[in-house]
């Protein structure tokens, strides 16, 4: 196992030297100059060259990849261009209200999906199992972006039920006041697709041998369903909601804007409108790394979930 | 005890309470109770005045700093008021020299650099504020407007040299005569210089506090202006309380031609300002959000962005269940202009020959403003054809454009040049070739409608479009480079002198911001006649002639300028968007009884 694990780990260095070399270039390429947009409106050549010059982005492209480099092995992304804030305490700031509305998010909606998979796949070929897939796939036909709009103005501003928008201080009042609606929303919008994916990891299960034999021997429908064939449908599920959690990193940007919650997603857009280079390479790097971590935690999470699985 | 050791108590107990009131709140009027809250629709960046540049954070920075000038509140269009200094300026040497005498008895609020005591607002502290925008390390975006400042060239220079700007070398430019009284000479005439040290990013600076939290300037505040940031979560909120150590003024204006400004005198006359004691900030980018918080009462002021203007404002006048709510509207235009030009250099479409001329005013010719108006700004705009916008020193309304829309004639100049249509409906060079007009737009939404808003212009005259999509930072990039070749641009001013909308065609800005890289002899020398002016009638005449000249050779098409729609609560009271100022919540008031 642990020399599974240094291999693994190894192995996140090409990789993430890829995602370094790829957002660079990217960035280089359809990136801007930003000191055209810091220089503001009248401004000389002489002005340009100067910010250029603190910026750093008028060295040859060799030592500014080098920087980057440096950066990210020390984790040190320096400041934002444009408001000279430091890229950690943007992080440290932004991550809590992301994580507020995505953690619960993530719980509630893998427990409510799961939940309901196992049901409808237990009465599969029904009318109520017919209604929840066609209900799922008008749910999924529909834009998030008509969800937040008809939310917001439904229970926000004509029942009251929510603020319109807004943040406060402290996790259980952000939670309570001004997560659950953009929750609610999101959770509509996750539920559809996750259900009718995990119905049919179910499904797959649900005609083994293994459950005819647990029937056969007279275990009760609620332990095949919940013991048996969840244990057995879980490595898929456990696949889909570990590749979910990198996406926590990056937000929800667009609850995040309609509701103005100042998380990760909305300062990823903030700093892509303002060419905001340290910014973006940071969080793309987090991202990257969130990834390469979480994925190698699956690969474990499977061997705790099936002992059969062998980690070579 | 003596009578006179009793008297003599007395008199320096109440000096002493004098000396606390001055130094700790002499103000005081603001009423913590009153809380406005309004939002910015675009985030803020910081607040060190020298360093930003957007709308959002210069509106806070006016709120804590104060500059040496002001605007009157009521006044149109926008008239130069002393603000920290004691009266308008000595101007003299053909304004090449500016006398300002700051007022006495002016604190910065209270901060632990001060370490307790109460720190005066001396001449000093302009001087210094003045050398920042020159200091290399600030980035500022303002330098250039400073840049006329006599001997800073010299010290900016062996900045970029050492690395470090020198900030006690003594300058010809910048001479303290006294505490209050600061002499700025500069390397030539400028009338508008007054105009420059009114925007919110001239607000004086205690060096000592720069220097204190020099790593992030941005995020420390500290002016002798009305208010305090007491509370900053970036990009999300920002609450400002009012400063104790402010000294107040008496609300006394003269009405404008406005006729509201009757109702605003008699509302606000007298009052002991600021009266809000609390603003907070909401960052709401969302216009749907922002909207329906303003419904909720969540907001005490909305600017009404263009996306609901035909729903809140049919007719022009706010709708049934707004006005039944008591919730008025405050319209007024931007200073700005918004226009589209065409390269004059541009190797295919640039130069003076009169078939090229022909051809860029037949283009311009064939765009229809009206309907430009009707689906980009959802009628939420005046047709404007001089570019100096309403509200600003030189505006003329009376200005009948030569290339008004008029595909017809624009057929007709083409056929007439030589621009003949192919089989394929679409009009050739002279020479046979396929005729392109290239066009630069951002990938943003209104650009899309504006894209699609040129392309059936054009097809009206038969000419081809090709559309290149670039990210804003790029075209700037190519428009510094006179590389572009055309671009629907705007200019909103920064002091509302027509000076400031003018200099955008003078041919040594190309590179900078001439955006079409139009450069002509006779243009340049006219302007520079202008710049020798003070604002008069023979100077209008001139920006009409300059303007003239612009448009003759085709060089742009002006648009339009933006109506500003904001909505008032009706506990709002004394309002009146101003087209320069733009922290407005130092002249009204709350009054909650007024509430529905």
């Amino acid at each position: 196992m642990t020399a599974y694990i240094i291999r693994r780990v190894w192995q996140m260095i090409p990789t993430l030297l890829g995602v370094i070399l790829l957002v660079f270039i990217l960035f280089n390429w359809v990136g801007g100059d930003p000191a055209y947009v810091l220089a503001g409106k009248i401004s000389s050549a002489e002005q340009i060259e100067n910010i250029r010059r603190q910026l750093g982005v008028d060295q040859p492209f060799y030592v500014q990849l080098w920087i980057f480099i440096k950066q990210v092995l020390t984790a040190n992304f320096g400041a934002s261009w444009s408001t000279n804030e430091s890229v950690s305490h943007i992080m440290a700031t932004r991550l809590g209200p992301s994580l507020t509305v995505l953690v619960p998010l993530l719980i509630i909606s893998t427990l409510v999906a799961i939940g309901l998979a196992l049901a409808v796949a237990y009465v599969r070929g029904s009318l109520t199992d017919r209604a929840v897939m066609i209900v799922c796939t008008v749910g999924l036909s529909v834009s998030i972006l008509v969800y937040i709009i008809v939310f917001q103005y439904v229970f926000a501003y004509k029942l009251g039920w929510f603020p319109v928008q807004g943040w406060g201080d402290g996790f259980w009042h952000n939670l309570i006041v001004y997560a659950s609606l953009p929750i609610i929303i999101l959770l509509v919008v996750s539920v559809a697709p996750d259900l009718r994916l995990f119905r049919t990891f179910v499904l797959d299960e649900i005609n083994q041998d293994y459950v005819r034999t647990a029937r056969a021997k007279g275990v009760s429908e609620n332990r095949i369903m919940w013991v048996h064939v969840l244990r057995n449908a879980s490595i898929p599920i456990i696949t889909h909601v570990m590749s979910q959690l990198p996406g926590l990193l990056i937000g929800a940007f667009l609850v995040e804007r309609f509701f103005s919650i100042p998380g990760i997603g909305r300062e990823v857009i903030l700093a892509v409108e303002r060419s905001d280079f340290p910014v973006i390479k940071a969080i793309t790097v987090y991202v990257a790394v969130a990834t390469m971590i979480v994925n190698l935690l699956t690969d474990l999470l499977y061997k705790a979930v099936d002992p059969r699985v062998q980690l070579k | 005890m003596s009578g006179m050791p009793r008297r003599g108590l007395a008199a320096l107990l109440a000096a002493a309470i004098a000396l606390s009131a001055l130094a700790t709140g002499p103000s005081l009027a603001a009423d913590p109770g009153k809380v406005l809250r309004i939002e910015f629709y675009v985030a803020e960046t910081g607040f060190d005045p020298v360093k930003v540049q957007d709308y959002y954070s210069q509106t806070v920075c006016e709120a804590i700093f104060e500059p040496l000038m002001t605007y009157d509140y009521l006044a149109r269009p926008a008239k130069l008021a002393p603000r920290a200094a004691e009266a308008m300026p000595v101007v003299s040497d053909q304004a090449r020299t500016y006398v300002f005498r700051i007022r006495k008895g002016i604190y910065f609020a209270p901060d632990p650099v001060f370490k307790g005591k109460p720190r005066e607002l001396t001449a000093e502290d302009y001087a210094y504020t003045i050398k920042r925008f020159r200091d290399p390390a600030n980035k500022s975006p303002y330098e250039s407007f400073l840049g006329g400042v006599m001997g800073l060239d010299e010290v900016k220079k062996d900045a970029e040299k050492t690395g470090k700007f020198d900030y006690d070398r003594k300058v010809e430019g910048l001479k303290v005569l006294d505490r209050y009284t600061l002499q700025v000479k500069l390397k030539e005439t400028d009338y508008n210089f007054a105009h420059i040290l009114a925007l919110p990013n001239t607000g004086a600076v205690a060096r000592e506090i720069i220097e204190a939290y020099a790593d992030d300037t941005n995020a420390h505040p500290v002016g002798t202006g009305p208010y305090m940031l007491t509370e900053w979560k970036r990009s999300n909120k920002i609450v400002l309380e009012a400063n104790p150590s402010f000294r107040g003024f008496i609300w006394h204006f003269e009405p404008s031609g406005d006729p509201e400004d009757k109702a605003r005198i008699a509302a606000m006359e007298g009052k002991k300002m600021p009266q809000i004691g609390r603003v907070e900030i909401s960052i709401i980018e969302e216009q749907q959000a922002a909207w329906l918080a303003f419904q909720n009462n969540e907001l005490d002021i909305l600017y009404l962005r263009e996306q609901f203007a035909p729903v809140a404002l049919p007719n022009n006048q706010v709708n049934a269940d707004l006005a039944k709510r008591g919730v008025t509207l405050n319209r007024t235009t931007d200073p700005d202009i918004n226009y589209t030009y065409i390269n004059t250099t541009d190797p295919e479409f640039g130069g003076f020959a009169k078939d090229k001329i022909a051809l860029r005013r037949a283009i311009f010719l064939a765009f229809d403003n009206e309907e430009y108006i009707r689906v980009i700004r959802k009628g939420q705009a005046i047709d404007e054809s001089y570019p100096i916008p309403p509200g600003v020193i030189g505006n003329d309304p009376s200005y009948r454009s030569i290339v008004p829309y008029d595909p017809q004639l624009a057929n007709k100049l083409l056929d007439y040049f030589g621009y003949k249509r192919g089989a394929d409906g679409y009009r050739r060079w002279p020479d046979g070739k396929a005729l392109v007009w290239r066009y630069s737009s951002t990938p943003s939404s209104r650009d899309r409608e504006l894209d699609e808003l040129w392309q059936k212009s054009l097809e009206r005259v038969g000419i081809r479009i090709r559309v290149d999509k670039n990210r804003f930072p790029e075209e700037l990039k190519q428009e510094r480079a006179c590389q572009l070749l055309s671009r629907t641009s705007s200019w909103i001013a920064d002091y509302p002198d027509g000076d400031d909308f003018m200099q955008l065609f003078y041919g040594p800005n190309s590179h900078e911001n001439n955006s079409a890289c139009f450069q002509l002899a006779e243009w340049d020398r006219l302007y520079l006649k202008t710049k020798t002016m003070p604002d008069s009638p023979e100077r209008s005449r001139l920006y009409r002639q300059l303007w003239r000249m612009v448009e003759v050779n085709g060089v742009l098409k002006m648009h339009d300028t933006r109506y500003r729609n904001m909505l008032l609560q009706p506990r709002v009271v004394g309002y009146k968007k101003h087209p320069i100022l733009l922290a407005e919540f130092l002249y009204y008031d709350i009054d909650d009884t007024r509430s529905r």
